[in-house]
């Protein structure tokens, strides 16, 4: 009677160790799939796919493996007159894909690729009146813009390229009864909004406008009985919210708040000890997007096996150092 | 992609789904070249909308399609109204495509008499089949701003899908931001009224929910803000003016901490009483602090009972209001003694009617809580370490001593450093803690520091402590030179005591220790 939880049962002969090998094997099998349907399928996001199989390629150590030459080749063809980047060839830019293609070029150390003075005015021309940002020249408003905004000028360098206290008025617009954050003003507090919002306020130095302990509870509240994370109240877990909750309680200082030995088992759970990968839940079909969040949870957890990850901006740390950001944390 | 179980299949079956997949690529491929080959030669036509139509029918997150699609209709002008058809049939594939929902918000700006009532009912639909779309919440958000439904009207709205359903979280959040609206600063408005959203409805109605279903969790959250409502941000201010560094020190509750200095000769000699006044333009308001004669300190401090800094302001009415649930609470914990959220509300309510008190329930009730959800443990011990420190510093106000003791308390984190401005003696022996953070550096009276018995590994906080002269570390975690130069300055450290440290075991430390502490007379290792 009453609410029931929703959750997943984790069998006992699901995956308990760490299939690095396994998984560096699946993504760099990956790319090659061009004649593959789903594939195709999801070429509107494709600058994304890149960034997340580089990443957590990297994160294990493999980043070799992967066809550099041909993947910068695919970035200069993908900016635009206006300066923005597209998903792939022949899609319009977007702020999503603009983010994507900076961070690959910080992977790769080849910023020279692109003309980056263009990408900060494609930036800079987003930011609307009430300090929020478009996600391209068609409009639509949300605080995942405000994030990939302040995330691609700070990889640049040139966060003063935009107005940050109009920018900053708005995110904090977006914080709700519960000290999460939403899409817009008004929005429903999400996970992924929420690492959104507080990397944003890290990178704008403003982290001392959350409210931690309030949202660190709301946060450590998505922790199922299975040891996963919801990305909001009745919600199934999905490893992708072992990133989306765990980085923003690791950004305000709350990461000891969530049980890491069951979030750690449940994220192995999560492997396919088939074909490698990561699936959103145990027995479900594995992806290189929960690929990648499932090993940078990992590495959150303190996996020595794993290279460290940047929580702000879901990177490696040795290639934020070589670039010198230093993203604040709240401790 | 999400929710996508996988199947296993025969090798046969898997040669057929790859023969369909092939066909299926090929279609795809071929609509898709179309669409750009369409766009790049400038061809805005009704069969580029049918090409458009067929992939967004399947796909409705391709973006560049539905941007193609807008290029056509504003060259077009007259094809809105079965554009808001596709829409809905695009939505009800997908309710949760960001793309579908930002388009259909575009079309019905730009029709010249746009249909809210549709649009609105078209919410209702959505909903009734997920009232947790924040998709569509946010679109009938929108909806709402442009045809002036009044903030009353979408509170009814809630009402009646509380009421009727569970899993309501997205409705208490509406009501959250549809309150805030009608009353800006506090839960109560000033005269009692037959508002049928006043204050004790409020109340009443979140109870009814987590009454009746006490698992629903959404109510607990919604509980805990209206329990924190009216908590206001209200700023102690302490001055601490000083003859030796002519300093000006200002605490804020809840931002940082400003130094200022006086302008020089502000304070010329000592024989004479001073008055000053501190003017702030950020919350526009004052602070008045007299320097007597003879004196070489004075402070002005907002005390923390009166400006209630820890619990809101508590009327009557509510006062009795919230009694009354704490019974209801009591005896639903009676009935469900594992339910956390009674248990975690009991606490709340404890500490908005009576903090000091309740202290003994409120430990024992933080016990239960750990063994009734043992995954939270950690966040609980540091809830609990929180209001210990408050009902400390409650019990220091009243007894007008400048001692701040916890010892014993199960510590695991410090906060509200910024009460303990005029403190000289500070003693948390005894208890988790791990470090001394940065906010230990505001302690500017500080002179001694007991912290025996604990975890502490860092000392980060421990700098420029002007009057800092005795710490006491004995049985803690500090492991290297590294963790002990924040006290090298603080020029008036004389006693120090590391014994029962691993540092302390470590080959000439002695010598290194009076190297980078050459003013302290008494070391023990």
């Amino acid at each position: 009677q009453g609410t029931q939880i929703k959750d997943v049962i984790i069998k006992p002969d699901a995956p308990a160790t760490l299939l690095l090998d396994k998984h560096a094997d699946y993504i760099a099998a990956y790319g090659s799939k061009k004649d593959d349907y789903e594939y195709t399928l999801s070429e509107y996001l494709r600058m994304s796919g890149i960034y997340w199989g580089l990443t957590v390629m990297d994160l294990m150590g493999q980043l070799h493996r992967m066809s550099r030459a041909e993947i910068l080749e695919f970035i200069k063809s993908c900016q635009h007159e206006s300066g923005g980047l597209s998903a792939s060839i022949g899609h319009d830019p977007h702020l999503l894909y603009t983010l994507s293609s900076v961070q690959i070029l910080c992977l790769y150390d080849s910023m020279d690729c692109i003309d980056v003075d263009r990408v900060v005015e494609y930036v800079r021309g987003l930011q609307q009146e009430d300090g929020s940002f478009a996600g391209d020249k068609w409009g639509e408003i949300d605080t995942r813009f405000s994030f990939c905004a302040v995330a691609t000028l700070a990889l640049l360098g040139k966060m003063d390229a935009i107005n940050i206290g109009k920018a900053i008025e708005f995110v904090l617009s977006c914080m709700n009864f519960d000290g999460g954050f939403g899409c817009r003003p008004g929005s429903e507090s999400h996970a992924g909004q929420i690492y959104c919002c507080t990397g944003f306020l890290s990178l704008t130095g403003q982290l001392h406008q959350v409210n931690a302990d309030l949202l660190g509870w709301w946060l450590c509240e998505r922790q199922l009985p299975s040891g996963g994370l919801n990305g909001r109240p009745e919600k199934l877990p999905d490893v992708c919210y072992s990133w989306w909750v765990l980085a923003s309680l690791k950004i305000i200082g709350k990461i000891h708040w969530i049980d890491k030995t069951k979030l750690r088992a449940f994220i192995l759970a999560c492997q396919d000890e088939e074909t490698g990968g990561f699936a959103d839940r145990p027995g479900d079909m594995v992806d290189p997007f929960h690929t990648l969040f499932g090993v940078a949870g990992l590495s959150l957890l303190g996996d020595e096996q794993v290279k460290a990850v940047n929580p702000v901006l879901c990177m490696p740390e040795d290639v934020l150092q070589r670039r010198g950001l230093q993203p604040d944390l709240l401790s | 992609q999400h929710g996508r179980v996988k199947v296993k299949t025969t090798a046969q079956q898997e040669e057929e789904k790859k023969k369909e997949r092939e066909k299926k690529l090929k279609i795809y491929v071929a609509a898709r070249d179309a669409c750009f080959a369409k766009r790049k030669e400038g061809v805005k036509d009704e069969e580029a909308l049918e090409l458009t139509q067929q992939l967004l029918s399947s796909n409705p997150d391709f973006a560049t399609l539905w941007n193609q699609r807008r290029e056509i209709l504003t060259h077009l002008e007259t094809i809105y109204d079965s554009e808001l058809h596709f829409l809905e049939s695009c939505l009800k594939v997908n309710p949760k495509s960001y793309g579908s929902w930002f388009h259909r918000g575009w079309v019905s700006s730009r029709l010249p008499r746009p249909n809210w009532v549709r649009e609105l009912s078209l919410c209702d639909r959505c909903l009734s089949l997920d009232d947790r779309n924040f998709h569509c919440w946010d679109y009938r958000r929108m909806v709402v701003k442009m045809s002036g439904v009044s903030v009353e009207k979408e509170l009814e709205f809630t009402d009646r899908l509380i009421s009727s359903n569970f899993s309501n979280y997205s409705s208490w959040h509406y009501r959250s931001t549809l309150l805030t609206l009608l009353h800006p600063e506090s839960p109560e408005p000033k005269s009692p009224s037959r508002d049928p959203q006043t204050h004790s409805h409020q109340y009443e109605l979140v109870q009814n929910a987590f009454f009746t279903d006490p698992n629903d969790q959404s109510a607990w959250f919604y509980y805990r803000w209206l329990l924190g409502r009216g908590n206001f941000n209200c700023f102690v201010v302490l001055y601490f003016p000083t003859l030796a560094t002519i300093t000006l020190f200002c605490a804020f509750l809840f931002s940082q901490r400003t130094i200022c200095d006086l302008p020089p000769g502000t304070i010329s000699d000592i024989t004479n009483e001073h008055n000053l006044t501190v003017h702030w333009s950020e919350k526009p308001t004052r602070r008045d602090c007299a320097l007597y004669t003879g004196r070489s300190e004075s402070w002005c401090r907002d005390s923390a009972t009166d400006q209630e800094l820890f619990r809101s302001e508590l009327s009557v009415e509510k006062t009795s209001v919230l009694q009354s649930e704490l019974e209801s609470c009591n005896q639903l914990q009676e009935l469900e003694p594992l339910n956390k959220w009674c248990l975690l509300t009991i606490i709340l309510l404890m500490r908005a009617l009576d903090p000091l008190g309740y202290e003994k329930e409120t430990l024992a009730h933080f016990q239960t809580l750990k063994e009734v959800d043992p995954m939270r443990s950690a966040y609980y011990s540091d809830l609990c370490s929180k209001f210990m420190i408050e009902n400390t510093i409650l019990k220091m106000e009243y007894a007008e001593v400048r001692v701040f003791s916890i010892s014993d308390k199960n510590l695991t984190t410090l906060c509200h450093l910024d009460q303990l401005l005029l403190v000289t003696h500070i003693s948390l022996s005894s208890n988790q803690l791990c470090r001394l953070p940065l906010q230990f550096a505001m302690l500017q009276c500080l002179e001694v520091l007991e912290a025996e018995n604990n975890l502490i590994e860092k000392l980060e906080g421990l700098y420029h402590l002007p009057k800092l002269e005795e710490v006491l570390l004995r049985n803690n975690k500090i492991s290297s030179l590294a963790d002990l130069e924040p006290l090298a300055s603080c020029p008036k450290l004389k006693h120090l005591d590391l014994r029962g440290n691993p540092v302390s075991q470590s080959d000439g430390v002695e010598a290194e220790l009076k190297t980078l502490l050459p003013n302290v007379t008494e070391l023990l290792l």
